[in-house]
C-alpha cells in the first residue's frame, strides 16, 4: 500500500468517532467520519474510501439497510463495527455483503488487523499465482501446498477448501459461503461436509504444537485463515 | 285444595323433567321432588293415581244417579266416556284402561235394566254395553297415548330449552366460575340433588379440592371414584358408598378430560335422565376446554410480549454498557500507540487494557445471566465438531490460560454433535477460566469429550487444590463465590455454564477427582453423525 488509503467511518457516536479518527491516523489512513447512513452512502459514492467501518446502530436508516443499499453498487471493503454479539448478527451482516465482522468493544490491534485483512481482498482478485500465511504456502497454479517448505498431499475437497479460505486471508467466511464455493448451491445447509473437511484439513497444515492457530473457528458463523500480524 | 288441583300439580310439576316417567311409575319419587321444589306436600299428592281415578269414577256414578231420571240410562254413557277421555289426558294408561272398564261395567250394574245386576235383558242394550266397553277401551287407549307424545314433546323441548340455557350461561359467562356456578345450580334446580365438581389440576390429575360452586362435599373414598372415572375419562359411573348412592360423569373436552362432575342420586336415573346429564357434562368439558385453551393462549401471547420486550430491554441495555467501553478501549489503545516508546507509560496502559478486558468479561456475565433469567435463550443447534470446538473455546478464554497447558481429549472415533455451537464454546471456555483460576500455573488442564449412552458428556479436569465440601453444592448458584476463591471473579461464570447446559436439556456437575483436582462434567443429550457415514461422501 503505497498510498495514504482513505478510511471512512459511519457511526452515531461522537466519542467513537473521534478516537476511532486518532486510531486510524495514527496507522497513516487519511479518516471521513458521518454520524448518519443517508450521508454516509452519499459520501462513499462522492469520496470513494478504500474501507468502510459501519456502526449497524444508527439513528436514520438501520447498518444493514445502508449495508444493502452500498452493496447495490460498491465493492469497497466494509468492516462491520457492532455491540451485538451474536452468531445470527454476524451472520447477517455477512451474508448481505460485509467483508468482516468486529463488535465492540475491541482492540484496536485486532481492528488495524481486519483492516488490513479487508483491503487485501482486492490484491488476492488479481490471479495472485502463490499464497504465503506464516508457515504455509499456496501455489495456486500447480495446485501445491507447502508447510514449512515440505509439501503436503490435500485432496481435491480439501484443497478447495483451502483456496476460498485463502483467497479471503484474514476475513471471516460464512460456513454458507464455503459450502456454495466447494460443494456447489444445493450444499449450503450441508454443514458436517464442512465440519470433516475442515478437521482433516486442519490436521494436515497446522503446525504441530503451535500456539496461534492458522485456521480459526468463528462459533455459529464460519472460519478464518489468520494472518500473522507482522508479516 | 280440591282433589283436583292437587292432581294437577302432581302430575304437571312445571320444572321436573321426568315428569312422564312420574305419570308411569309409582309418584313416591315425583312427591319427593314436589317436596324439593316447593317445600311442602300437597294433601291428595301421596295418594295413588288409581285412589284419585276411583273418586272421580264415583263421583261420575254419584252425579249419574241424579240425572238417570231426567235422561234416561242411554246418556250416562257419555258421561263416563267424558270421565275417561278426561283421565287418559293426566292419566297413565293402566289406570285410564281400568277406569273404561270398570265405567263399562258400573253403567251396566247401575244403570241398564234391571239396574242392578250385570244381566242385561235387551239384545240393543247387550250391544250398546259392548260398543261402549271397546269405545271407552280405545278411548283411553288414544288419549292416553296422544298425552304421551305431548309429554315427549315438552319433555325434548325443555331439554333443548335446559341446553341452551346452559351453553348460553357458558358461553356469555363473563368468567368461567360464573359459567360455571350458572351450570352447577342449573344441574341442581333440575336433578333436585347438591352437586360436587372437581376440575383438573395444573398436574393433569383432577383436583381433589372441589371447585367453589360445588353443593356437595366428596368423601376420600367417593373422591378416589370420581379420579378413576376421571382417569378413564369416557362412561359415567354409579358407585354406592354406604348411604349414599354417588354418579361420576366425566366432563370430557375435545382432547383430554377436564373434571368430573357428581350427583347424589337415592335411585339410579334412567336413561333419560342420564342423557341429559351427559349432555350437559359434555358442554361443562367442552366450556372448560375452550377457557382453557383460551389461558394457554393468552399466556403464550404475554410470555411472547414480554420476551420481546426483555430483548429489546437487554439489546439497550447492552448498548449502553459496551458503547462506553468502547470508547474507553478504542482511547487507551490509542495512547498505547502514542506512547509506545514511553516504558512508564506503556506499563499504566497495559492495567488498564486489563481491567478494561476484565470489565467486558463482568459486562458479558451479566448480560448473559440476564438472558438466561428472562428465558431468551433458546439454543441454534447445529453439528459441532468437538476437536474444533475445544480449540475454539481455548481461543476464547484467551490470555488468562497463558500459564497453563491444554490438553484436548477426542476420541477418533468422537462423532459430531448437534448442539448450539457458541453456547457450547461459552460453556467450555468458561470451565476452563474456571480451572485456570483454581490450579497452579504450570500444570494442565483437561478438555475431554465422549459419548456417553446417547448423550455428549464434555468434562475439564484440573489438577488444583479442589472444591471444598461446603462450596460443593452451591458452586452453580449465580453470584456464589467460594471461602477461598480468588478474587476478582463474579461468581457468575459457573452459573452461565449451567444454564447455557439446561437450556440444552442436559446438566452439568461438579466432583472432586480420587488423584486430585477438581472436575466438571457437562451431559447434555445429542444427536450425533457418525464420522463413517461421512468418510463415504465426496
Amino acid at each position: 500500500m503505497t498510498e495514504q488509503p482513505t478510511a471512512l467511518v459511519i457511526d452515531d457516536e461522537r466519542q467513537m468517532r473521534s478516537l476511532l479518527r486518532i486510531v486510524l491516523e495514527e496507522d497513516h489512513y487519511r479518516v471521513l467520519d458521518y454520524e448518519s447512513g443517508r450521508q454516509g452512502l452519499s459520501e462513499i459514492a462522492s469520496r470513494r474510501p478504500d474501507v468502510v467501518l459501519l456502526d449497524l446502530g444508527l439513528p436514520d436508516l438501520d447498518g444493514l439497510t445502508v449495508l444493502k443499499r452500498l452493496r447495490e453498487w460498491s465493492h469497497v471493503p466494509v468492516l462491520i463495527l457492532s455491540v451485538r454479539d451474536g452468531p445470527e448478527d454476524k451472520v447477517t451482516a455477512l451474508d448481505l455483503g460485509a467483508d468482516d465482522y468486529i463488535t465492540k468493544p475491541f482492540e484496536a490491534a485486532e481492528l488495524l488487523a481486519r483492516l488490513r485483512a479487508v483491503q487485501r481482498r482486492v490484491v488476492s482478485e488479481k490471479d495472485e499465482a502463490f499464497f504465503q500465511a506464516g508457515h504455509l504456502g499456496i501455489d495456486f497454479t500447480a495446485h501445491t501446498v507447502t508447510v514449512k517448505g515440505k509439501e503436503v498431499k490435500l485432496t481435491a475437497t480439501e484443497y478447495a477448501l483451502l483456496k476460498v479460505l485463502a483467497q479471503h486471508a484474514g476475513k471471516v467466511v460464512t460456513h454458507k459461503h464455503l459450502l456454495r464455493e466447494v460443494w456447489g448451491p444445493n450444499a449450503e445447509e450441508q454443514s458436517q461436509y464442512l465440519r470433516v473437511y475442515m478437521t482433516h484439513l486442519r490436521k494436515k497444515i497446522e503446525a504441530p504444537g503451535a500456539k496461534e492457530k492458522l485456521l480459526r473457528t468463528e462459533s455459529g458463523i464460519g472460519y478464518r485463515l489468520v494472518l500473522p500480524l507482522k508479516e | 285444595m280440591t282433589p283436583k288441583a292437587a292432581l294437577l300439580t302432581v302430575a304437571a310439576p312445571e320444572v321436573y323433567y321426568g315428569d312422564d316417567r312420574t305419570a308411569d311409575r309409582d309418584r313416591t319419587g315425583a312427591s319427593r321432588y314436589e317436596l324439593l321444589r316447593h317445600g311442602r306436600i300437597s294433601p291428595l299428592a301421596g295418594m295413588s293415581e288409581y285412589a284419585l281415578a276411583a273418586v272421580f269414577t264415583a263421583l261420575v256414578t254419584a252425579i249419574s244417579v241424579a240425572l238417570e231420571p231426567f235422561t234416561g240410562y242411554e246418556s250416562i254413557a257419555l258421561l263416563y266416556l267424558l270421565l275417561v277421555v278426561a283421565l287418559g289426558l293426566r292419566m297413565r294408561r293402566g289406570v285410564v284402561l281400568t277406569v273404561a272398564a270398570a265405567s263399562a261395567l258400573l253403567w251396566n250394574f247401575v244403570f241398564i235394566p234391571p239396574r242392578l245386576t250385570f244381566y242385561i235383558a235387551k239384545v240393543e242394550d247387550g250391544m250398546m254395553f259392548a260398543m261402549f266397553f271397546i269405545v271407552a277401551v280405545a278411548m283411553g287407549h288414544l288419549t292416553t297415548r296422544l298425552r304421551r307424545s305431548e309429554l315427549a314433546e315438552r319433555r325434548r323441548e325443555r331439554r333443548t330449552a335446559a341446553l341452551y340455557e346452559l351453553a348460553h350461561q357458558a358461553a356469555f359467562a363473563s368468567d368461567l366460575d360464573t359459567g360455571l356456578r350458572a351450570a352447577v345450580s342449573l344441574v341442581e334446580s333440575i336433578f333436585a340433588t347438591p352437586v360436587a365438581l372437581h376440575l383438573r389440576g395444573q398436574d393433569h390429575a383432577l383436583s381433589p379440592a372441589p371447585h367453589a360452586a360445588s353443593t356437595l362435599a366428596l368423601s376420600a373414598a367417593e373422591l378416589d371414584d370420581a379420579a378413576r372415572v376421571f382417569a378413564g375419562a369416557s362412561a359415567s359411573e354409579n358407585v354406592r358408598r354406604g348411604e349414599a348412592q354417588i354418579l361420576h360423569v366425566p366432563l370430557q373436552g375435545r382432547a383430554a378430560g377436564m373434571g368430573v362432575l357428581s350427583i347424589r342420586t337415592e335411585r339410579p336415573l334412567d336413561a333419560s335422565e342420564k342423557e341429559l346429564l351427559e349432555a350437559f357434562a359434555v358442554l361443562i368439558g367442552l366450556t372448560l376446554e375452550k377457557d382453557h385453551v383460551m389461558e394457554a393462549f393468552k399466556r403464550a401471547e404475554i410470555l411472547e410480549a414480554s420476551a420481546r420486550l426483555s430483548r429489546t430491554l437487554l439489546e439497550s441495555v447492552s448498548h449502553e454498557l459496551k458503547t462506553p467501553l468502547a470508547a474507553l478501549q478504542t482511547g487507551v489503545d490509542a495512547l498505547a500507540q502514542q506512547t509506545a516508546n514511553d516504558e512508564r507509560a506503556a506499563a499504566t496502559i497495559r492495567e488498564m487494557q486489563w481491567a478494561l478486558r476484565r470489565q467486558h468479561r463482568v459486562i458479558n456475565n451479566l448480560l448473559d445471566m440476564n438472558r438466561l433469567e428472562s428465558g431468551v435463550v433458546h439454543p441454534k443447534l447445529d453439528w459441532c465438531d468437538m476437536g474444533e470446538l475445544a480449540e475454539s473455546a481455548v481461543e476464547l478464554a484467551g490470555d488468562a490460560l497463558a500459564g497453563h497447558s491444554i490438553a484436548v481429549e477426542v476420541g477418533t472415533d468422537m462423532p459430531m454433535v448437534k448442539a448450539d455451537p457458541s453456547l457450547l464454546e461459552r460453556c467450555l471456555s468458561n470451565l476452563l477460566l474456571n480451572a485456570a483460576a483454581n490450579s497452579p500455573p504450570g500444570s494442565t488442564i483437561t478438555v475431554r469429550a465422549r459419548m456417553d449412552d446417547g448423550a455428549l458428556r464434555l468434562s475439564v479436569l484440573d489438577s488444583g487444590p479442589g472444591i471444598s465440601p461446603e462450596d460443593l453444592p452451591r458452586i452453580f448458584e449465580p453470584f456464589y463465590r467460594g471461602a477461598k476463591s480468588r478474587p476478582g471473579g463474579t461468581g457468575l461464570g459457573l452459573s452461565i455454564v449451567d444454564g447455557f447446559v439446561r437450556a440444552h436439556g442436559g446438566g452439568v456437575a461438579a466432583r472432586n477427582r480420587a488423584e486430585g483436582g477438581a472436575e466438571f462434567v457437562m451431559r447434555i443429550p445429542v444427536e450425533i453423525l457418525q464420522p463413517q457415514v461421512l468418510e463415504r461422501l465426496g
